[in-house]
């Protein structure tokens, strides 16, 4: 199976490309990325000007704090790490076609049960305990990604609306269960924490990265395996270019909704995990979730600029983390409020993500046009199975 | 030669002045719970505190916010591996994990964190607030307000039951006691004020907060105080809509705001609250760091040293221009919110202030000292004797 195209769906152009053309387009992609990071930088530059902060003092601080030194490269690879994942949720999913927003929820349920099982370890070995805790949350994410796939499969309900619908569910059932079920009577405001056991040890001490980080690679490598060499991989991407094209080639395209919504919640119910028993100090669940932050709706940006690739989520996602490590030493150093930072941030995401996001426009123009212009080749139930 | 030795002084004085205020200088970092600058809260007030070490004692002041709770624990390592502040203050309890943490790898840089505990580090004050105090002042408020109104009952909605909200609870009731003892002596009469609490479970929970107040205010309750953090937000709902159910646009019935001047929440119908004052802790921690009288462990601010106090107008201003600072309130808003406090203050008889006032200077000159209960028992015998 490893000698079909690589890129079936987007570029038909490459059909016959050979080695030479596959390093074209990465230069290409690459100065892509170079250009649209520098627009965005600029843009950010011209307003921490215009609001009276010195850019170059705030983005040699962005430097010195994501990269500049051990402990900054480490935090950096802290925030990748859930990131990572809540990216291969989108990304995979997106591969397939579909808009999966729900990491978010599948986060939250990850580190709800990791919790849950992570307290009730003590005393277990680690190497037993962790992969125990591990699995746990990404089963639980997996089958919080289930309805939605469900929905879609059965009823033909949007992804986009099912998975923003579960992800207010996750919000409200975790309140209900830090505060009345796994609270923690010494400190209302969270859970128990997990037994220490199960706690990741940090990679470099005075930096928070822990072998968390490894899970997240690991994971992302195994996706792309997955996507780009195995034979399941093949008919995911095909469903996503066209559900008919996947029907004609003899395979069933419900079944690649359900395993894509499963493996993404697997990833997004692990992020969980990796917040809890991999990132220090409180290993445990605040009951606002403050501890989740928003990796899970980030992990949506990450994907994009990553262009929904496995190995490219890592690097958005370590981009991603430089952010936020960086926005300390913005502060520290520079004295930028994190408001101004935050709107700095966005505009250098936004130009990363742009080029993606015209693709996506672009391939849905396309595909609306195709349709269109050849109503009778692809029949009354293809028309609607395009639209589902 | 008279003006050369004239100009020599001078000079003199300057280099004196000099040095003085160089021996006076130097810097703090805050770092903020989530939420950051602009909550109308303890961010706010702690940044407040920043401010008035900057005017008062010269120091220069590096505020940094956290966008998750997990950023706490980078953001105060990175503070302290510049070894450039002579302390490093965190807003809220939140923050006791990290900063535990991050004291024992730096044990030579001074942290304080407020409102929260950190044990067993040198280099750790762990700023309290006398908060049974200031729950007297405001018992003394309510009850008076409820005897001056021919009412005969006043409420309390706290959050999780935990030993420090019991010191509220107790505290608020020794106020009530107080007010009434001295309204019979006063009066020659021989009137009570019933105490109403309900420990509702939870902090986050506005929803729960609004059926314990509703509950109290059918059983006649005037004033209830709130100490349950966002569920009390549903204490000032009951109270406000109870209000205008009757066509009034002012209380009674009236809410009581805690930690921070919560008055601008429903303009008209709270007009007091009683303020944690995370601007003196953090003040108090900056000056302790610099002329060397800073010690770890817990300390408690007491009313006497403005470590807890019931809010003013010009608390409500203060923070309101805060906030107008950070870029989250507008002078306009801010005006009519004021007037809407200013309102509410007037609703209240003017015995109710005269009393709290006396009671604050009671409890300033230690003539009257307020019960602290921090367990359930003690809580007990507390709310059996001071019927």
């Amino acid at each position: 199976m490893s000698q079909l195209p690589a890129e079936p769906a987007a570029r038909p152009k490459q059909k016959a490309a050979g080695a030479g053309h596959m390093l074209r387009g990465a230069l290409a992609s690459l100065v892509q990325v170079v250009l649209a990071a520098g627009i965005g930088l600029a843009i950010g530059a011209i307003m921490m000007n215009a609001t009276g902060y010195d850019w170059k003092e705030a983005y040699h601080a962005l430097w010195i704090g994501s990269f500049g030194d051990r402990w900054g490269l480490f935090d950096t690879l802290a925030d990748a790490t859930p990131l990572i994942l809540t990216g291969l949720t989108f990304g995979l999913c997106f591969r397939a076609g579909y808009f999966n927003i729900g990491a978010q929820g599948q986060m939250i349920i990850g580190a709800l049960v990791a919790v849950a099982v992570g307290s009730s370890l003590g005393g277990v070995p680690t190497l037993v305990a962790v992969p125990l805790v591990v699995l746990a949350a990404g089963i639980a994410g997996a089958i919080w990604s289930m309805p939605a796939a469900l929905l879609k499969v059965t009823r033909g309900v949007h992804e986009v609306i099912s998975t923003i619908m579960f992800n207010w569910i996750a919000i409200y059932l975790s309140g209900y269960l830090v505060f009345n079920v796994m609270n923690d009577p010494r400190s209302a405001e969270r859970t128990v924490r997990v037994a220490e056991n199960v706690r990741m040890s940090a990679l470099l001490p005075g930096a928070d990265a822990t072998s968390a980080l490894f899970i997240s690679v690991f994971i992302a490598v195994f996706f792309y395996w997955l996507l780009y060499h195995s034979p399941w991989g093949y008919e995911m991407r095909v469903a996503g270019f066209s559900h008919d094209a996947l029907r004609y080639a003899g395979a069933n395209p419900m079944w690649a909704v359900n395993v894509t919504f499963l493996l993404a919640g697997l990833a997004s119910g692990i992020a969980g995990a990796t917040q809890i028993i991999g990132r220090p100090p409180t290993y445990a669940l605040y009951g606002d979730l403050s501890n989740l932050g928003n990796f899970g709706f980030d992990g949506i940006a990450v994907a994009l600029i990553g262009r929904s690739h496995p190995l490219g989520t890592i690097l958005a996602a370590v981009f991603f983390g430089a952010l936020s490590t960086g926005a300390r030493m913005m502060q520290i150093i520079a004295g930028v409020p994190l408001d101004m930072i935050r709107v700095v941030h966005g505009v250098v995401i936004v130009a990363l993500a742009a080029p993606e996001l015209w693709s996506i426009l672009r391939r849905s123009i396309s595909r609306r046009v195709a349709s269109r212009t050849a109503p009778a080749a692809s029949g009354p139930a293809a028309g609607k199975g395009a639209q589902q | 030669m008279r003006r050369s030795s004239l100009m020599v002084a001078v000079l003199l004085l300057a280099l004196l002045a000099g040095s003085l205020s160089a021996a006076a200088q130097g810097s703090l970092a805050i770092v903020f719970d989530v939420g950051g600058r602009g909550d109308l809260s303890f961010n706010d007030m702690g940044a407040l505190g920043g401010d008035r070490a900057q005017r008062e004692l010269g120091v220069t002041v590096r505020e940094v916010e956290s966008a998750t709770t997990a950023d706490f624990l980078p953001n105060l390592r990175a503070l302290a591996r510049t070894r450039q502040y002579d302390l490093i203050a965190g807003i809220g309890f939140l923050l006791q994990d990290a900063m535990a943490q991050v004291a024992a790898e730096f044990p030579n840089q001074k942290f304080a964190i407020m409102d929260g505990l950190v044990e067993g580090l040198p280099n750790v004050m762990s700023v309290s607030f006398a908060d049974h105090e200031g729950s007297a002042l405001m018992g003394a408020l309510a009850a008076t307000t409820a005897l001056e109104l021919g009412a005969d009952t006043v409420g309390i909605v706290l959050g999780i039951e935990i030993p420090i909200l019991l010191r509220f609870e107790i505290g608020y009731r020794a106020g009530v006691k107080w007010a009434v003892d001295r309204w019979n002596e006063m009066h020659g009469t021989n009137e009570s004020v019933k105490v109403l609490h309900v420990y509702t479970g939870a902090f986050d929970d506005p929803a729960r907060g609004k059926t314990a107040a509703e509950a109290m205010l059918g059983q006649g309750a005037v004033v209830i105080y709130q100490v349950a953090g966002a569920t009390g937000l549903g204490v000032f709902e009951a109270v406000e809509e109870f209000a205008r159910a009757q066509g009034k646009e002012v209380g009674p019935p009236f809410a009581i705001g805690v930690d921070s001047a919560q008055d601008y929440i429903a303009p008209g119908f709270i007009p007091v609250s009683m303020m944690k004052r995370i601007d003196t802790g953090v003040f108090t921690a900056i000056s302790r760091a610099l002329d060397g009288t800073f010690e770890g462990g817990a300390t408690l601010l007491t009313l006497a040293e403005g470590g807890v106090s019931a809010s003013t107008l010009e608390d409500n201003i203060e923070m309101m221009n805060a906030a107008i600072e950070a870029g989250t309130l507008t002078e306009a808003e801010r005006d009519e919110l004021l007037a809407g406090i200013q309102r509410a203050r007037e609703a209240v008889p003017a015995s109710a202030w005269e009393a709290l006032y006396t009671l604050d200077h009671l409890i300033r000159t230690g003539e009257f000292v307020v019960p602290q209960a921090l367990d359930a028992e003690t809580a007990e015998f507390y709310r059996e004797i001071l019927q």
